[in-house]
């Protein structure tokens, strides 16, 4: 019985050979889009949950006090003291260590040198968590301030391979450090990756304002291992206090927050998890369903309209004996032998479409077949989708009275089961617009925000690390680089100009309140040359310059910063920065630092040469960029020959900042477009379905003197009355969906009516296209050969 | 075998009644060749469609094989399709996507039996009708003669204790339709197979032992054929 179910689902197959191309090419495409997007949501889904006991691993979050007594932010980064603080007062802490940021820096073995990303880390990270050792071990590995942990792949670019052990490498053209474990690459989806590990004790050695206790040089993160049996609610309400016992002052209280939830849930309001990227996560997980239930109704569509056909083998089968369950049973065969054949083209198309999807994305998925979890998952889906798309033409077609069928006669069920189609189809198209109504706003959006003026000049601009002897010799090199004619002007500063960077708060001015302490300013430190270099509008006063010895303590503010602080005269105004009398000598104009989509925070410019670590340089436009880049390269090697020089255009780094819009708006392109052409493909094949019923009518229709046009109209009209609905459904749900996706920006574009327009009008003619193909097919056809039979 | 008693069968329209059988009552019984005649519409195939359970009459009670059938579920009924009815159509109703030997086999898989059973059934159907070459092709392969001989070598390959014909040999030319007669005549004769068919032509019905006269849905005459 099995084997002749499936012999016969294969030569059904076989036989409509268009509608099943239709039909497993349509799930095919939806299986791979749902695939691949189930895909990405389990790689984050499984962030930061690759460790042994991962739930036991818990983030030191601080939440900081706002002006009016509530939570202004929960901050992922903590002081240097919290961490040994927790260890010493709560038994139930296990492990802790404080860990710096991922920071690009210089490693080598001999000549061999690289920028790899080095994070500084107590060594009880290594018990934190699970790292796999490929030699060395846990618990000596960092014990000294000489040894360095590499990562497998870090020591087969410097070694060429991993039996490293007890050998050395250069740090930073500094030190020699001592290898003392080699560990295997953890998963790329942990917010604690890095690519050699260095000792606190290291860091501390090296830089004296990590030595000194603060609770509030909000730098790094802290993370703890707690004891399986800890009640962490407790443990919360225990620690709230800690802050304030240690540094009065701080106005801070710190938490506990599971890591494995930080990723994904990771915004807070008032302290509270609010979300965070979970609903990027769960608006993909929607697609893929929505895309995947698309193909599934154009297969209980084509299935459904081909019941004619089926009804007779239905009514012929229960005469000789057939039972509904057997009749049943042999369509979802059917179905499931149509799905696998899709799944096997899903695969091909998701390995064709991975390295695209993962380069547009910016992550690295791929499909692990030698894991059988994967391989269940696939054969989950595949069976479900069979059976979710094989269950209504199952038990629909399985329905039929076979009387009815085999007299042929009054064959009218047709009014009942055409309504069913229509609302599928409706359904379908409804989905199809609200993604292309939406792909079009987030396009607009991303390009109202990108089209915004940036406030200052970001085209030729440069900027590199000041790394090794570049911080000493920088005078030098300035002094080398105007000379050469590369470059018409260059700054120190403390961070890139492309995002933000560094916040601070407590600035005191004349008319200033308590509250206002709390005022969070944007906060840069330059040398001399920054309005010059960034071309930043000046609205009053100059910009630092070496003929004022005074500008050391000099301060630059925004216009932004000016009119918070409601400032009547501010050139001149000295204001507590820092704790530190400081001059305002310059105020500029806003200019977008943080988020494209945001208002401007107010802002300070500060002169420090201590903070430098980027110089930004202006390209001189007289030369063509790529000399330009050249000559800075000959330059730099010849001051600083260590290292690597790493130009990055502002510009570039800049379009980053868009990056989640980026990723949005391509997906809601490819899956809109996706969800349109799967829509049209199941639409093409109604329609050649309802042209092949009504062949006979069309025949007579043609006898009695009916032209080809009015045959097409007759034919699509009813098609394009679905479309129009489905439109009608869409456009307020998209608009409400879009809408409440927009308010999610300070500044946004707003949805006008040319967008709807368009988007209607695009589905309708592409829809009209699709059916008017099949119509005018059946239209132009002779009518005797409909008339001959009979 | 068959008793009807009084069975009527109508659609309500619009408050009217439209006949299609009124007070059919009669006795069918093991062994006999009935061939229902009448003119069109005269309710002759809605009577053998109540008989074969296609339909339910309105009113009236249908016994089969001594047990009350007027109205069966869905379950029981595949039971005596299974095991005592055999349906002949007019149109072969063959089932296009299986091979000649599929379809003959077909309902000797929905009544589960064993495969090597069912292999030398279907060897011995393909045998007697003379279609051993023509087992590996599809019905729209053979003439509408072949095509019957299948769909009459499916409807006995279950065994069934009854026939139901309904013009067997409508769409078939006349050679054809006498060699379709001689088996049926052959089948009733030789393996006392009842058999119930609805016919226009009087040559068909000759080779029955019984002619039941419908019109406007009432028998009006119930003749046995001379022998």
């Amino acid at each position: 019985m099995f084997k002749l179910n499936f012999k016969i689902a294969l030569r059904n197959i076989w036989r409509n050979r268009t509608s099943s191309l239709i039909n497993i090419s349509g799930l095919a495409i939806g299986l791979a889009a749902c695939l691949l997007l189930l895909l990405y949501v389990a790689y984050e889904w499984s962030f930061d949950r690759q460790w042994k006991d991962a739930e036991q691993i818990y983030q030191v979050m601080t939440n900081r006090e706002s002006a009016n007594g509530g939570i202004e932010e929960s901050s992922w980064s903590t002081g240097n003291t919290v961490g040994p603080v927790l260890k010493q007062e709560y038994p139930v802490v296990k492990a802790m260590a404080r860990m710096s940021w991922d920071a690009p820096t210089l490693i080598a073995n001999g000549t061999n040198s690289f920028k790899r990303k080095a994070r500084f880390a107590d060594a009880d990270i290594l018990k934190i968590f699970s790292f796999t050792f490929i030699s060395g071990n846990a618990e000596t590995a960092l014990s000294s301030p000489g040894n360095v942990v590499l990562t497998e792949s870090t020591a087969r670019v410097l070694f060429g391979q991993t039996d490293v052990l007890n050998r050395t490498v250069r740090f930073d053209d500094k030190r020699e450090m001592k290898i003392t474990g080699v560990i295997k690459d953890p998963l790329k989806n942990t917010s604690v990756g890095f690519d050699y590990l260095l000792p606190w004790s290291l860091y501390e050695s090296l830089n004296d304002w990590v030595k000194e206790p603060s609770w509030t040089n909000y730098n790094w993160t802290t993370l703890v291992r707690l004891d399986p049996q800890a009640d962490v609610a407790e443990l919360n309400e225990s620690v709230k206090g800690l802050m304030e016992r240690h540094e009065p002052d701080a106005k801070a209280a710190i938490f506990l927050y599971p890591l494995y939830k930080l990723h994904l849930h990771g915004d807070f309001i008032n302290g509270k998890p609010v979300g965070g990227k979970i609903e990027q996560v769960r608006l993909f997980m929607g697609l893929a369903i929505g895309i995947l239930l698309i193909a599934c109704i154009n297969f209980m569509n084509m299935a459904t309209a081909k019941s004619e056909r089926r009804g007779k083998e239905v009514g012929i089968k229960k005469t000789i004996g057939a039972s509904r369950g057997s009749l049943v049973g042999q369509f979802l065969m059917e179905s499931l032998v149509l799905t696998a054949f899709s799944a096997v083209m899903a695969v091909v198309l998701i390995e064709l479409c991975l390295p695209y999807f993962n380069g547009m994305l910016g992550i690295n998925l791929s499909i692990n077949y030698a894991n059988a979890a994967i391989w269940l998952g696939i054969a989950f889906i595949v069976v479900l989708t069979g059976l979710i798309a094989g269950s209504y033409p199952a038990f629909y077609l399985s329905s039929f009275n076979p009387v009815q069928i085999l007299k042929k006669r009054n064959f009218n069920r047709r009014m009942l089961n055409f309504s069913m189609r229509q609302v599928l189809v409706v359904g379908q198209f409804s989905f199809a617009v609200i993604l292309i109504i939406a792909t079009i706003v987030i396009y607009k959006q991303i390009q109202f925000i990108k089209n915004r003026p940036i406030g200052y000049q970001i085209n030729q601009l440069v900027e590199m690390p000041q790394d090794g002897t570049l911080y000493d010799k920088f005078d030098l090199l300035k002094h080398q680089l105007l000379r050469s004619g590369a470059v018409t002007s260059l700054y120190q500063s403390s961070a890139t100009l492309s995002r933000d960077g560094s916040s601070f708060w407590g600035m005191e001015w004349p008319g200033s309140t308590e509250a206002d302490k709390l005022l969070n300013f944007d906060q840069l430190a330059t040398t001399y040359d920054f309005v010059k270099t960034t071309g930043v509008k000046l609205i009053a006063g100059r910009d630092f310059s070496p003929e004022f010895a005074s500008d050391t303590a000099a301060l630059l503010l925004n216009r932004a910063a000016v009119e918070r602080m409601n400032l009547k005269n501010p050139i001149g105004t000295v204001v507590q920065y820092h704790g530190v009398s400081t001059t305002i000598v310059g105020i500029f104009d806003n200019f977008i630092w943080g988020s494209p989509a945001k208002n401007a925070k107010p802002m300070a410019v500060a002169f420090n040469k201590g903070w430098s670590g980027l110089i930004t340089m202006r390209l001189n436009a007289a030369h063509p960029p790529a000399e330009n880049l050249a000559t800075i390269e000959r330059v730099v090697k010849s001051i600083n020959p260590a290292y690597p020089v790493e130009l990055n255009f502002v510009d570039r780094l800049y379009a980053e900042k868009l990056k989640t819009e980026k990723v949005l708006g391509i997906l809601s392109n490819l899956f809109g477009g996706l969800a349109v052409f799967i829509s049209c493909l199941g639409l093409f094949g109604l329609a050649a379905y309802s042209a092949e019923q009504r062949t006979k009518e069309i025949g007579v229709r043609k006898v009695l003197g009916a032209s080809v046009g009015s045959l097409m109209q007759l034919l699509s009209v009813s098609f394009l009355k679905m479309v129009t609905i489905a439109i009608f459904i869409a456009v307020p749900l998209a608009i409400y969906i879009m809408n409440s996706w927009l308010k999610g920006y300070d500044i946004h574009t707003t949805i006008s009516w040319m967008i709807i327009l368009y988007a209607a009008a695009g589905t309708l003619m592409i829809a009209l296209l699709t059916v008017s193909f099949q119509a005018y097919r059946a239209a132009r056809a002779n009518p005797v050969d409909a008339l001959k039979y009979e | 075998m068959i008793k009807l008693e009084n069975i009527e069968k109508y659609y309500a329209n619009k408050g009217l009644k439209s006949y299609i059988l009124r007070h059919v009552s009669t006795t069918i019984q093991q062994g006999e060749f009935v061939s229902i005649m009448g003119p069109s519409g005269a309710g002759k195939s809605t009577l053998l469609n109540i008989l074969g359970m296609l339909e339910e009459p309105t009113y009236g009670t249908y016994e089969f094989m001594g047990e009350d059938v007027t109205s069966l579920n869905e379950r029981k009924r595949i039971e005596l399709y299974r095991n005592h009815i055999g349906f002949v159509f007019q149109a072969y109703h063959l089932i296009d996507e299986m091979t000649v030997a599929e379809n003959i086999e077909a309902p000797l898989l929905y009544k589960k039996i064993a495969a090597a059973e069912r292999k030398s059934r279907v060897a011995d159907m393909l045998d007697r009708f003379n279609i051993v070459g023509k087992k590996d092709l599809f019905p729209n392969q053979l003439s509408g003669g072949q095509q019957q001989l299948v769909g009459i070598a499916r409807a006995l390959a279950a065994q069934p204790s009854i026939i139901l014909a309904d013009e067997p040999t409508g769409n078939l030319q006349s050679a054809q339709a006498l060699q379709i007669m001689e088996l049926f005549k052959k089948l009733n004769e030789e393996e006392g197979i009842t058999i119930i068919q609805v016919t226009h032509s009087e040559i068909n019905a000759g080779y029955g032992s019984r002619i039941l006269h419908l019109l406007d849905g009432v028998i009006k005459e119930d003749l046995q054929v001379a022998l």
